[in-house]
């Protein structure tokens, strides 16, 4: 407004200065762009939606406005504010998590920072951040080197990244769910969550709720209990690939006689695992690498099996039985005999097919490959994926140490004749929308084909999901077969254990028949449904507000653990003025992460100056925070525990930037 | 699911006991009993307003998910827009009046005032002699549904206790979770501006106020939980004050246009403006 009033009073003095005859002077004032104030919009989820990240942004936004930028918050679903930031670049900063549910290998930060996929869409590279003689460099030499060497690369990696601030870590938080033991127990206090979490569970026998459950079992005792009558019956229907009669395990069902008391409308089975969570995107999509849609992807990995998982930082051959070094790059396979859900048999070709597709979801089809948005630094550590044999794999690593490995191996190993349909340009109505899409990448997955542990029921958008144990299962299917002898017709040694570097706690697992998360509305909700019985435990992120909730609960307890999803606040470094890593650095100073820790977290967090801080083994002395107050890199800007803006605005002002008379930042119109 | 059939069921029972009392007291033994020889008649004399809102009912239910994704697609983000413009009021308001017994009553408001407030002036507007009235109603209720679900479409906000959460607690949700089963299937939290509530609630309230003749005892009542219910929503944290100024200019304006589209003697000219409004 004033802006368009001011610059027509420039032309009504330039119209006075061109009966003066100094056209040229006006020329050089009127055509100059002036400069307002600086403007940066915030995007953060709600916090119905994620009760920590809005509170970050909003005390951010506080402290911007008190330096003279005016910060606007734009709240927006998950779904969008993910499209927004990750597949279309269009935002100034965000804040949101880290996609790694665990405590990861620094190598994440390769597919996060480097500059090779600055135009690529998706969790590589989200900020347009380029430093090619620092960062690149680093990234690329800690993934080929190995021991101390490699220590040292990640430290001064670490360093660089955090004086660079192409994003700024504000805390690790813990993995917070409230869970009510009167079904299932054993519940980690690692990850509560996690596939390995949820896998680890175990049923409660002859519980309140079980009263069947015994019956069910019949005979059996402890551990096995229900499984071992369902593996039994699979055994038998295995070889017509029906194992839906299985699922249903008639006998739990009939026998529940319970009173039916406050249970769910269902009542039935004892057997389901019950879920709420107030992010409903896995009840629209099932796209393993879709990046929208995915949090820490917990239940599309139970969907899709990875050739190795990791649970508590120990290394699992999953559908992998086995691999060994062959040669200098080289990886070789061996894979477990598995089923794809629909009965086909999960072959080496489908994990070729798999390393090459992610690498480029189009197969060559279009112009320029269209990777995956998800998992492509995993990827990118793999040069070529051939199939030898039926069952074995080859991968040619690009000469990197074996960690950086074994992340390549956790990636969703997906079936060929699904996916390979899905490599065409993706179409709205037959019409091509963008050509650097394919259908693999936008689709929703209905009905995922998978091979992992649990499969795809039923689903009611925004509603409820709800998966069934996969009784075909190598878990399930060998646990009863090493009881029962397995037919080995393969050449290989099959005398072995099938279930050969699975660790006890997983076999015949998992302890649910079926798996149902409903959608909540906010984390209050879903801990109340916990604490009145109509679920076993919270998925979602838990705000300052429902913490105490759950203590008040008598039959609901908090578990919680160690996470790598860092909360960060992300900046668009292809936008000026956050193109600076000076400003960037002056942004960083004005959160208090000490502060946020207790107000966003209820002090369920750890501060952090690095992305690594989950794994202290990796960050040097310098970068830990320890006990301090503030952060050792970018200390929090303040004057007896509040922010001081002067100071801030004195920093701002050593770098190069401008103030009005009102103290507002100067930005150049655009 | 049974968290929202327990809701469901409480509901029913207290705004029925509830209607029950307040037409015994309000309309009158007399005017219910020619409702009750009349009923079918005047159900017949309103079937087409009554048809509009039903088509407009049944389009929000079906057509909600979809126009939410348009909203969210092509939608004008104003969250900002609205902070911007009101700043903490909405903080403010709790800050200063915050207490348990208020928030226990404004919740009670919210949820079994609300549909009281929306279900009573039917009833008692039916047992009038004249079905004009009535009419009229049901114009004004189908007006703010469609006129608010194309106001949500464009503008995609959320409330308060979703962008400052520090400052404005969810209080309806935090004391009652339970209500947000029922709520959440009623209600995208994205569709905040016009409240829905603050303009169906002033609609009734005005209404009151016209036929205050007919019913001098519903007027003070009508104006006391319509005022209730437009506080309600800003004290609970639901609603920004700009949410609650858009609703009423909302009730006004179908008020209005009520009146335009069914004149006195019951309408001609109505139902021509009542379908061109689909």
């Amino acid at each position: 407004m004033t802006r368009q009033a001011s610059r027509r009073g420039v032309l009504a003095g330039g119209f006075a200065a061109l009966s003066a005859g100094c056209l040229g002077r006006t020329r050089n004032i009127a055509g100059r762009d002036r400069s307002s104030q600086l403007t940066l919009e915030i995007n953060a989820p709600p916090a119905d939606r994620d009760p920590n990240a809005i509170r970050i942004a909003r005390h951010l936004a506080e402290n911007l406005d008190a330096v003279g930028i005016d910060a606007r918050i734009n709240t927006l679903g998950l779904t969008d504010l993910r499209r927004k930031v990750l597949i279309n670049h269009n935002f100034d900063v965000y804040v949101g998590q880290f996609r790694e549910a665990e405590p990861f290998d620094p190598d994440a930060m390769y597919g996060f920072t480097h500059s090779q996929f600055v135009a690529e869409s998706g969790w590589q590279n989200p900020f347009g951040f380029t430093d090619i003689n620092g960062t690149d460099e680093l990234l690329a030499s800690q993934r080929r080197m190995d021991g101390d060497e490699r220590r040292e690369a990640v430290a001064d990696l670490q360093r660089t990244l955090g004086e660079l601030q192409p994003f700024t870590v504000v805390a690790f938080p813990d993995p917070l769910t409230a869970v009510r033991e009167d079904r299932f127990e054993n519940w980690t206090n690692r990850q509560p969550l996690s596939v390995g979490g949820l896998l680890g569970l175990e049923r409660v026998d002859g519980g309140g709720a079980g009263g069947g459950e015994t019956e069910g079992g019949n005979g059996t005792d402890g551990d096995g209990a229900n499984r071992t009558a369902d593996g039994n019956e699979t055994a038998d229907g295995n070889e017509t690939a029906d194992g839906n009669e299985t699922a249903d395990n008639e006998t739990g069902d009939g026998l529940i006689d319970d009173t039916p008391l406050a249970d769910d409308d269902g009542a039935s089975d004892a057997a389901t695992l019950r879920l709420v969570t107030t992010d409903e995107r896995i009840t629209q999509n099932w796209n393993p690498i879709a990046a929208e849609y995915r949090h820490y992807g917990t239940f599309t990995s139970l969907l899709y099996d990875r050739l190795a998982l990791v649970d508590d930082g120990e290394v699992i051959p999953w559908l992998a039985a086995d691999w060994g070094r062959v040669g200098d790059s080289g990886i070789e396979i061996s894979l477990r005999e598995a089923d794809w859900h629909d009965g086909e048999p999960v072959t080496a070709d489908d994990v070729a097919f798999t390393y090459e597709f992610l690498r480029d979801t189009a197969m060559g089809t279009t112009e320029s490959p269209v990777p995956t948005p998800t998992f492509r630094g995993r990827v990118s550590a793999v040069d070529e994926a051939t199939a030898v044999d039926e069952a074995t794999v080859r991968l040619t690593l690009d000469g990197v140490t074996d960690a950086v490995g074994v992340r390549a191996l956790q990636v969703p190993i997906l079936p060929k004749h699904v996916w390979e349909e899905r490599t065409g340009v993706a179409t709205i109505g037959g019409f091509e929308f963008d050509a650097e899409t394919t259908e693999a990448v936008v689709t929703n997955n209905e009905n995922p084909i998978g091979s992992g542990p649990v499969r795809f029921v039923e689903a009611s958008p925004e509603e409820s999901v709800a998966f069934e144990r996969n009784p075909d299962h190598f878990l399930t299917r060998a646990a009863d077969g090493s009881t029962g002898g397995t037919d080995g017709d393969d050449s290989t040694d099959d005398e072995a254990d099938p279930l050969a570097g699975i660790p006890e706690r997983f076999r015949g697992k998992p302890a649910f028949d079926r798996l149902e998360i409903e959608v909540m509305g906010s984390d209050i909700a879903a801990v109340q449904a916990v604490g009145d019985g109509f679920a076993d435990a919270t998925v979602s992120n838990l705000g300052p507000d429902s913490i105490p909730r759950i203590g008040r609960e008598a039959d609901a307890r908090l578990v919680t653990g160690q996470s790598g999803g860092f909360y960060h606040v992300g900046y668009n470094t292809r936008r000026a003025p956050l193109s600076n890593p000076r400003f960037r650095g002056v942004l960083a100073s004005l959160i208090d992460k000490r502060t946020l820790v207790d107000t966003a977290f209820n002090g369920y967090a750890e501060a952090a100056v690095s992305p690594l801080a989950a794994t202290p083994e990796w960050v040097p002395s310098d970068l830990r925070w320890e006990d301090r107050e503030t952060d050792p890199v970018h200390p929090f800007v303040s004057e007896s525990g509040s922010l001081d803006a002067e100071t801030a605005r004195d920093r701002l002002r050593e770098a190069g930037y401008r103030f009005d008379e009102e103290g507002r930042l100067l930005a150049p119109d655009t | 699911m049974s968290p929202l059939l327990s809701v469901v069921g409480s509901l029913a029972l207290w705004v029925g006991s509830a209607l029950l009392v307040a037409s015994v007291a309000i309309v009158g033994p007399r005017r219910l009993y020619a409702l009750w020889n009349d009923l079918r008649d005047r159900l017949w004399e309103i079937r087409k307003p009554l048809a509009a809102l039903v088509v407009v009912l049944i389009a929000s239910a079906i057509g909600r998910s979809s126009l939410q994704t348009v909203s969210e697609l092509f939608g004008l983000p104003l969250t900002w827009a609205i902070y911007a413009l009101e700043g903490n009021f909405v903080a403010w308001v709790q800050a200063t009046f915050g207490s348990p017994r208020l928030t226990m009553y404004f919740s009670a408001v919210y949820v079994y005032g609300y549909v009281f407030l929306l279900a009573f002036p039917f009833l008692a507007y039916l047992a009038l002699p004249r079905t004009t009235t009535v009419k009229r109603l049901i114009v004004a209720y189908a007006l703010n549904y469609a006129i608010g679900l194309v106001l949500y479409t464009i503008v995609l906000a959320h409330g308060p206790r979703n962008v400052m959460p520090e400052m404005v607690t969810s209080l309806l949700f935090t004391h009652n979770p339970e209500f947000m089963a029922l709520t959440g299937e009623v209600n995208e939290p994205t569709n905040v501006f016009p409240s829905l509530h603050t303009s169906l609630s002033v609609t009734i309230g005005t209404f009151a106020v016209l036929t205050r003749r007919e019913y001098p005892l519903w007027t003070p009542i009508a104006a006391w939980l319509a005022t209730s219910v437009v506080i309600a929503t800003m004290y609970l944290g639901i609603h920004w004050l700009t949410d609650v100024i858009g609703g009423t200019a909302l009730a006004l304006g179908a008020v209005y246009l009520s009146y335009r589209i069914v004149d006195e003697d019951g309408g001609r000219e109505g139902e021509n403006g009542v379908d061109s409004e689909e």
